[in-house]
């Protein structure tokens, strides 16, 4: 089952074309203060993970401080279920655990 | 070496405005282009003290520096090649001052263009800069690759729009240097402001600006039309064109991708061919008039179906297809590579508004020659094209042919009198086009003195190195 859940979120995350159009809506891109607290951030950052690797600390509150509160779900151009990628990895991430 | 740098960075600076874990650096080191790299920390100054410490420290140590404003840039004009370290200006993004009766705002160059223009709504102004990514594009990454957008047929671009510039050069110091004034008219001997707009971050840091603003329109007067053909709606475009109205907004969308935009956007108007959209700003006065001679240019020429609007508001689901253009592409991309990692290549060039029907003709042509879809739409009362097609990344013989197209919508540019960049840049992806533009110029020697130049701002290259010339 993981194996099915690494492969959704490689192939979700993976229409990701970098536009940042997900950013400007996103809640706690500003108080985060870089790239990773955003939607484009968080997604490529599972993306890149989710074959497996220690994620560092950084990594973990980039992850952990999204409110899945959907407002980048509704500007991506990929129409990319961002929320559930986000919350797919966090699973991943608790079953493997990798924090 | 990026632990060394990462911790001279930290000490000059502080713990918090240097990023060195590589999972997060990585995130910079990329763009849409979908050409990315390796960089070593990313840095965010506060402040333009803080620029200058980075420039002088990068100046001292031999270390490239990459500006970066929100990473939109589609011509790897933001990838840190080879590595160095990335500055990004995300934090600052002050709006310092509205002056109203100078018609001024003074920023940090963070801002984003789309909070630029929420502030300025409140004072009855805009500002009219507006890529298609103005709610994410900063004003700093708009400065640096001269972008335009929507409202290019009216106001041109951003060297049209930036009055005085604050910059860093990199040097032993780290010099600070105002270039610019605060009045429309100025006359401070050779234009520096105009050198830098557009130079993608090769000539300095940009680090605070003094734009113009514009009034917000009292209304506007807008025409969507669909036609049969091609030729249809480039006679209604020339008739508009030759009118003698200026208008604000005049936007393009081949059929399919007009009809894939308005899928997208779930838009209740029915695609029923080639679009054209065209608004002219105007008084309440003289809305009406406006608006019924666009409908009847738009008749007259064969459109099959008209939608107009004489006001602002009522004009928004008029350019909800074309806001979506983006999206269109992506899902053209889909369609095409389902279930594959793909880059959405979208071009970018300029021909004069008298060339633009030859101009989608051959586009088209040379598309189906190499058996790529392509989908066109532009700005195209500024002649300004963005055909665009994708790749699949597991594919290099599809990549080949693209990059192939590009090159050659870049040479039907040059032979239409137009130019293979308008508004994006010059970046990575380009530089061998602009090589092709000057020689058909015959001024490969403009070439030299753009090295020349670059070599006077930033003596040792280390400025956004290999990117322009």
């Amino acid at each position: 089952m993981d194996k099915s859940l690494r492969v959704w979120v490689e192939s979700e995350a993976g229409r990701c074309v970098y536009c940042g159009f997900c950013e400007p809506v996103c809640p706690t891109l500003y108080p985060g203060g870089h790239r990773g607290y955003g939607p484009r951030g968080r997604v490529n950052i599972a993306l890149n993970l989710v074959e497996g690797g220690k994620p560092t600390e950084e990594v973990l509150k980039s992850i952990y401080s999204c409110l899945l509160c959907g407002a980048c779900n509704l500007v991506c151009p990929a129409k990319i279920d961002i929320v559930s990628v986000i919350r797919v990895f966090r699973a991943l991430m608790w079953r493997t655990k990798t924090y | 070496m990026a632990r060394r740098v990462s911790e001279d960075l930290i000490r000059l600076l502080s713990r918090d405005k240097v990023i060195d874990d590589p999972d997060i650096v990585r995130l910079y080191a990329r763009e849409p282009s979908g050409i990315s790299s390796e960089a070593l920390a990313v840095v965010f100054p506060e402040n333009v003290r803080d620029v200058s410490k980075i420039a002088s420290y990068a100046y001292k140590n031999n270390v490239p520096v990459y500006p970066q404003g929100s990473t939109t840039d589609l011509v790897g004009g933001a990838v840190p090649e080879p590595s160095g370290i990335i500055v990004s200006f995300e934090r600052m993004n002050k709006i310092v001052n509205v002056n109203i009766l100078d018609s001024t705002v003074d920023v940090e160059v963070g801002v984003r263009l789309g909070d630029l223009n929420v502030e300025l709504a409140k004072h009855g102004y805009m500002f009219p800069i507006d890529p298609a990514s103005v709610n994410i594009a900063t004003v700093g990454g708009a400065i640096n690759s001269g972008a335009g957008g929507l409202r290019g047929a009216k106001y041109g671009t951003m060297r049209d729009w930036v009055l005085r510039l604050t910059i860093v050069l990199p040097d032993e110091t780290g010099t600070i240097m105002n270039v610019g004034c605060r009045t429309t008219k100025c006359r401070q001997g050779y234009d520096l402001v105009r050198l830098i707009v557009g130079s993608e971050g090769t000539l300095a840091l940009v680090a605070e600006a003094t734009l113009k603003i514009a009034p917000l329109p009292e209304t506007m007067a807008t025409a969507l039309a669909f036609f049969p053909t091609l030729e249809n709606l480039f006679e209604a475009y020339r008739e508009i064109k030759s009118s003698g109205v200026q208008p604000l907004i005049m936007e393009f969308m081949d059929h399919e991708t007009a009809k894939l935009a308005g899928e997208a956007s779930k838009s209740p108007i029915n695609v029923e061919g080639h679009m054209l959209l065209v608004s002219v700003d105007c008084n309440f006065e003289a809305v009406e008039r406006i608006e019924s001679w666009l409908r009847g240019v738009m008749e007259k020429n064969g459109a099959v179906k008209v939608y107009t609007s004489k006001t602002i508001e009522g004009a928004e689901p008029l350019f909800t297809i074309r806001r979506s253009l983006f999206p269109a592409q992506v899902a053209i991309a889909s369609e095409l590579y389902p279930g594959r990692k793909k880059i959405v290549f979208m071009d970018d060039i300029a021909v004069p508004p008298s060339k633009i029907l030859e101009a989608v003709k051959v586009i088209k042509s040379v598309s189906e020659e190499k058996g790529l879809k392509v989908s066109i739409g532009g700005h195209i009362g500024d002649g300004n094209l963005h055909p665009s097609v994708a790749f699949p990344l597991d594919d290099d013989t599809i990549k080949k042919k693209v990059l192939e197209w590009e090159f050659e919508i870049s040479k039907i540019a040059v032979e239409l009198g137009g130019t293979v960049s308008a508004e994006h840049g010059i970046g990575l992806r380009k530089k061998e086009f602009l090589r092709m533009e000057m020689e058909k110029l015959g001024s490969v020697k403009a070439l030299e003195i753009m090295k020349g130049v670059k070599k006077i701002f930033d003596p040792k290259g280390i400025l956004n190195p290999g990117k322009v010339v």
